[in-house]
């Protein structure tokens, strides 16, 4: 049995023969392998995209779809299946979107439990980092022209949407607190592609999904140190663009990620 | 009242009944029904099924969350934490203003502040740990306390360590600093039950539903202050010399 049907037959997914899928599996080898979880979005497609250029990239979801890189199908259940994903990785890159259409139930439960699942694992495979990926609508129930940083208290809402991603932040704090991983927690305004939104009114919380991808690759390279704005082990940056209306300052990613917003709709 | 309880039939359940069937009129719920007889009538409720519990509330004046799950890994957060998701759903849809929820002292005060502290209070920031009863349980708090924040419902949230029948233990036998008894853990929810909402200091608030103990280190203060808890049975024997 060759590599590609051993790897096919456990559940990754390896396509075509191109040099960019030579890339891939190059890459999926190299020692600074990182984990992307809701593979199956375009999110973690753009991401995985940035990172493998000079990383080890595998990508996992709940339902595999082919990709230029490895991809596991996972349920992140409390299994053997979710402890093999984590063996070997450096950091995860956890996207934690639930499926698309997901009711109420099953984006808690995909925010929490899951999110759990992965961490604990990860914790046991020496796993250093994990970021997480939440949202800066936890923030918008401030007075629009408050400058709200990262140190202020998040305010979710009930839509569950907003109040899964606070649940999963609040999980993955404990493991930071604990010391048993490197949180560090991206709040994302609204994710869109700047040619897809190109000539329309621009949304006060737009971050283009490329300037994600960079937010992450700053955040998988950041030092992480005691500072005045959060201990070592766990770390809130706000991630958006940055153009005149937008609505969240996003100086602290600027000074501890070398992120640099570039999309002026 | 009517009141709804969930999870009535536990550790717990048969006590806070005991407390309140004098004064309210009650419905109890749980996945198993009652070991003994009783006058109440019961639904079988799976709480983390939104459609039993909102069928259950119907009707209701207030709700309180027995229900606990401390082990198995996706029933603990399908309970813990999703059953409070439903509760409060289920409060806000049915106009019920009152959800006493409850829980292990780790729900907020975890072995940072445990192995620590003294003094602790409940109204610190949660430190719940990884510790899957914990957190689960600390979720669905935080899941009552965002409700709380939007919508015109009030939840006290009760939080307990170990319970002893002072007829059972002995001088000396020593426990764990934060202890109440059954009897008196009933009173508390006679109390929470009574209480006017107004009088809260806010829609969300957390008691230690504790006797009073000797060691300091956690304290039952504003259970006495706000709730107007006198527990009455003195458990200071437990670390006295036998």
């Amino acid at each position: 049995m060759n590599r590609r049907h051993f790897l096919q037959g456990a559940g990754i997914l390896l396509t075509g023969g191109s040099s960019l899928d030579r890339e891939a599996q190059a890459s999926s080898q190299n020692e600074r392998r990182i984990l992307i979880t809701s593979g199956e979005t375009e999110l973690a497609q753009v991401i995985a995209d940035h990172l493998g250029r000079d990383r080890g990239v595998r990508l996992t979801g709940l339902t595999a779809v082919p990709s230029r890189f490895p991809f596991t199908a996972c349920q992140l259940d409390h299994d053997s299946a979710t402890d093999e994903l984590v063996q070997g990785v450096e950091a995860i890159v956890h996207v934690a979107d639930p499926p698309a259409g997901a009711g109420e139930r099953e984006q808690i439960d995909h925010l929490t439990r899951r999110t759990y699942n992965l961490a604990r694992a990860a914790v046991d495979a020496g796993v250093e980092r994990l970021l997480f990926l939440s949202t800066l609508e936890l923030m918008t129930g401030y007075d629009e022209d408050f400058l709200v940083s990262e140190r202020w208290r998040p305010l979710p809402t009930t839509q569950p949407s907003v109040l899964a991603r606070h649940l999963g932040e609040y999980t993955c704090r404990e493991f930071a607190r604990e010391q048993k991983l490197q949180v560090i927690v991206l709040r994302l305004g609204k994710v869109v592609k700047a040619a897809a939104v190109k000539g329309q009114a621009a949304d006060p919380l737009w971050v283009e999904e490329r300037e994600v991808a960079q937010a992450v690759a700053g955040a998988l390279d950041a030092k992480l140190s005691d500072h005045a704005q959060g201990v070592g082990r766990w770390r809130v940056f706000n991630v958006q663009s940055e153009f005149p209306g937008s609505r969240f300052p996003v100086a602290n990613a600027k000074g501890a990620l070398g992120y640099r917003p570039w999309f002026k709709p | 009242m009517k009141v709804l309880i969930i999870g009535a039939t536990g550790y717990l359940g048969p006590h806070v009944v005991k407390a309140l069937e004098d004064h309210h009129q009650l419905l109890l719920t749980d996945i198993k029904p009652p070991k003994e007889n009783t006058p109440h009538p019961f639904q079988r409720v799976d709480v983390s099924s939104m459609e039993q519990v909102q069928r259950a509330a119907e009707g209701m004046d207030a709700i309180l969350n027995l229900s606990v799950l401390r082990e198995h890994r996706r029933i603990a957060f399908d309970v813990n934490a999703l059953g409070c998701y439903n509760i409060m759903r289920a409060a806000v849809d049915h106009g019920i203003r009152r959800v006493i929820n409850t829980g292990p002292h780790f729900t907020i005060t975890g072995p940072l502040y445990e192995g620590i502290d003294h003094g602790i209070t409940p109204d610190v920031p949660p430190h719940p740990s990884t510790i899957l009863y914990a957190l689960t349980k600390s979720l669905g708090q935080e899941i009552c306390r965002v409700f709380s924040q939007h919508h015109d419902v009030y939840v006290l949230d009760y939080l307990f360590y170990n319970f002893r029948d002072p007829k059972q233990v002995k001088r000396g036998s020593g426990g764990v600093p934060f202890i109440v008894s059954w009897d008196d853990a009933g009173e508390a929810f006679r109390l929470g039950l009574e209480i006017e909402l107004d009088r809260l200091p806010s829609r969300c608030e957390i008691f230690f539903i504790s006797a009073d103990m000797p060691q300091g280190k956690f304290l039952n203060e504003k259970t006495r202050r706000v709730l107007g808890f006198k527990p009455k049975d003195d458990l200071a024997f437990l670390w006295r010399r036998p």
